[in-house]
């Protein structure tokens, strides 16, 4: 297969533009402006990598998600950076001819192409929730996973469940993780997650034939280090006591920090505060709307998500942690008056006895 | 007139004694500072740029800086109350024997007593299900600690405080839960505080141990040789 360089020029990419880009996905990345020329001689001697993207129960959110990357533009990195050899719902009209490229591209790159996961598959009556081809999403998915170098898992779905998976998961959907247990992962969560992250993970992975570094959870480092609300531009306001309380009040008109109508920022790690989306132009907290932790596990289970805690089902009130603990201090407190009263009563007779 | 002969035991070390009152002072900074951050009930700084809001308001940020100053304290002490354990016998009271039968005997005693079902009870230096109850709230200490510096630490996501406790975020299940797990434990604390003060007041009141002076001074008063008196040396 052919280099990236190779394929630059083919599109009558010009020196000057290529060493351009080089510098732009090398800050994307996350990395060091001191790597550049370690990333133009990767772009100048890797070949493009193959890539099967294969589609589980999910929304298609990911891939819409990606084809709106900006640096580098999806178009790109889908016709010059990667070889995608099979995409499922791009290629639905293609019918069983698909299928038996996907074979084919499992046999003839075994262990050097990339699978990328997109949406998850359900175990339920023997994976039957998710038919591809006839075949249950459950074998489809290990067939695929058998021969590939690394695994994305795209999205929620494939990293942690999500909605799918969320109370009382009817299909019992299971991320990825949970059915491929010997091949490297790497989860970018999100519902969806970030395109210049999406494209970011994938040039990393094709330049430098590596894994990028990952958190205990594993997802890529340099994208989800950090908390939103640590990067977020409304972090002054929260630093300063000023708080919407209602989204139609002042505070909200003039822009101030969503964490009492239950922003999920302090929780959530992701890169919406600093990449942002569509090319940077802005994100659910800028647009004024707190952030709901799409790329945490179980954001859908840990609702409401415009209020800072979970409620907990007590009959006919609404209760969280914080109410049911000052109803118990206050129960207790009186309970032990009482059992006060009492054990002194009962302790008299033998006293003076 | 009635004259009681007692015996005085000295329980408490001056190390402990003195843990104890900073343990409270930083408990109680913690929780008040605490309930402010999770819901901030007044807007302190309206009116001024948010940049020079500091300046003359009470603002999250300062309280915040107040609650993470007193978790500093929280936990250098609860590291200093462990350490002085190791050095003498009569700190360690907060161990729960649980492998032993006669512990778990004491313990339903106990809890027949308070019941008003068993009107006597043998005399203890600190009784079984006391322990019990010290040791869950030792726990819920170490697991309040490590929870607050999880939190904290991971604004840094390479610093120390992150290598030290940032582990507990996939054990918990995201960092949501661990600010779920802080709430609820706060509470437990709360509740043990309640349990706590109110057992003191009743051993000094009725049982007229001197519980609340034993805090200060160190000795506790017994009408009889307590069951586990050799655990004090």
């Amino acid at each position: 297969m052919e280099t990236f360089w190779e394929a630059f020029r083919r599109h009558g990419v010009s020196r000057r533009d290529f060493l351009k880009f080089a510098t732009a996905i090398t800050g994307i990345m996350g990395l060091s402006p001191s790597m550049v020329p370690q990333v133009v001689k990767a772009l100048e001697t890797k070949p493009r990598v193959p890539v099967l993207w294969i589609h589980g129960l999910e929304c298609t959110c990911c891939s819409e998600s990606f084809i709106r990357s900006a640096t580098p533009l999806a178009s790109d990195v889908l016709l010059t950076m990667i070889s995608l050899e099979y995409d499922d719902t791009l290629s639905a009209a293609a019918g069983e001819d698909l299928e038996k490229h996907r074979k084919e591209i499992i046999k003839k790159y075994w262990g050097n192409y990339i699978l990328a996961v997109e949406g998850n598959p359900p175990l339920g009556e023997d994976g039957m929730y998710c038919i591809i081809n006839g075949e249950s999403f459950l074998k489809h998915l290990k067939e695929s996973a058998e021969g590939a170098k690394a695994i994305i898992a795209w999205g929620s779905c494939a990293s942690w469940g999500c909605v799918q998976a969320a109370k009382p998961n009817p299909t019992t959907a299971v991320p990825i993780d949970k059915v491929i247990k010997d091949k490297p992962i790497i989860k970018v969560p999100g519902c969806p997650p970030i395109a210049e992250v999406m494209t970011g993970v994938i040039m990393h992975l094709v330049l430098f034939d590596s894994i990028p570094p990952l958190d205990a959870q594993g997802r890529p480092k340099q994208f989800y280090g950090n908390r939103i609300h640590d990067t977020c531009y409304r972090r002054a306001f929260f630093n300063a006591g000023q708080f919407v309380e209602r989204f139609d009040d002042e505070g909200a008109k003039k822009g101030w920090c969503l964490y009492k109508v239950g922003c999920r920022g302090p929780t959530t790690y992701n890169s919406c505060g600093n990449i942002r989306w569509y090319n940077g132009l802005s994100y659910p907290i800028q647009a004024g709307h707190g952030c709901i932790g799409c790329s945490e596990e179980n954001f859908w289970d840990r609702g409401p998500f415009y209020q800072r805690l979970t409620t907990i089902p007590v009959p006919n009130v609404e209760a969280n942690a914080d109410k049911v603990g000052m109803a118990v201090a206050a129960a207790a407190a009186a309970g032990a008056i009482a059992h006060g009263v009492i054990s002194k009563l009962r302790s008299k007779p033998s006293k003076e006895g | 007139m009635r004259e009681e002969v007692v015996k005085r035991l000295y329980i408490f070390s001056p190390s402990l004694r003195i843990w104890h009152w900073v343990n409270f002072l930083s408990i109680t900074v913690l929780f008040l500072t605490g309930l402010y951050i999770g819901s901030p009930f007044f807007i302190g700084s309206s009116g001024y740029e948010a940049t020079y809001a500091y300046a003359h308001n009470l603002t999250m940020d300062f309280i915040r800086f107040i609650h993470f100053s007193a978790g500093y304290v929280l936990f250098f002490s609860f590291l200093f109350r462990l350490y002085i354990a190791f050095f003498r016998k009569g700190d360690r009271l907060f161990i729960p024997a649980v492998w032993k039968s006669d512990f778990w005997k004491g313990v339903l005693e106990m809890v027949l007593h308070y019941i008003f079902i068993k009107p006597w009870h043998r005399t203890y230096i600190r009784n079984p299900l006391a322990r019990l109850a010290y040791f869950i709230f030792y726990m819920a200490l170490a697991l309040m600690i490590a929870t607050g510096f999880a939190m904290y630490g991971l604004s840094k996501p390479d610093g120390f405080w992150a290598k030290l406790f940032g582990w507990l975020v996939p054990l918990l299940g995201g960092e949501f839960m661990v600010h779920m797990w802080h709430h609820w434990l706060a509470w437990l604390i709360v509740l043990f505080v309640i349990v706590h003060v109110y057992m003191v007041i009743r051993y000094d009141v009725i049982e007229k141990e001197g519980e609340v002076s034993s805090m200060f001074n160190g000795m506790k008063n017994f009408k009889e040789t307590p069951v586990d008196a050799e655990e004090l040396s």
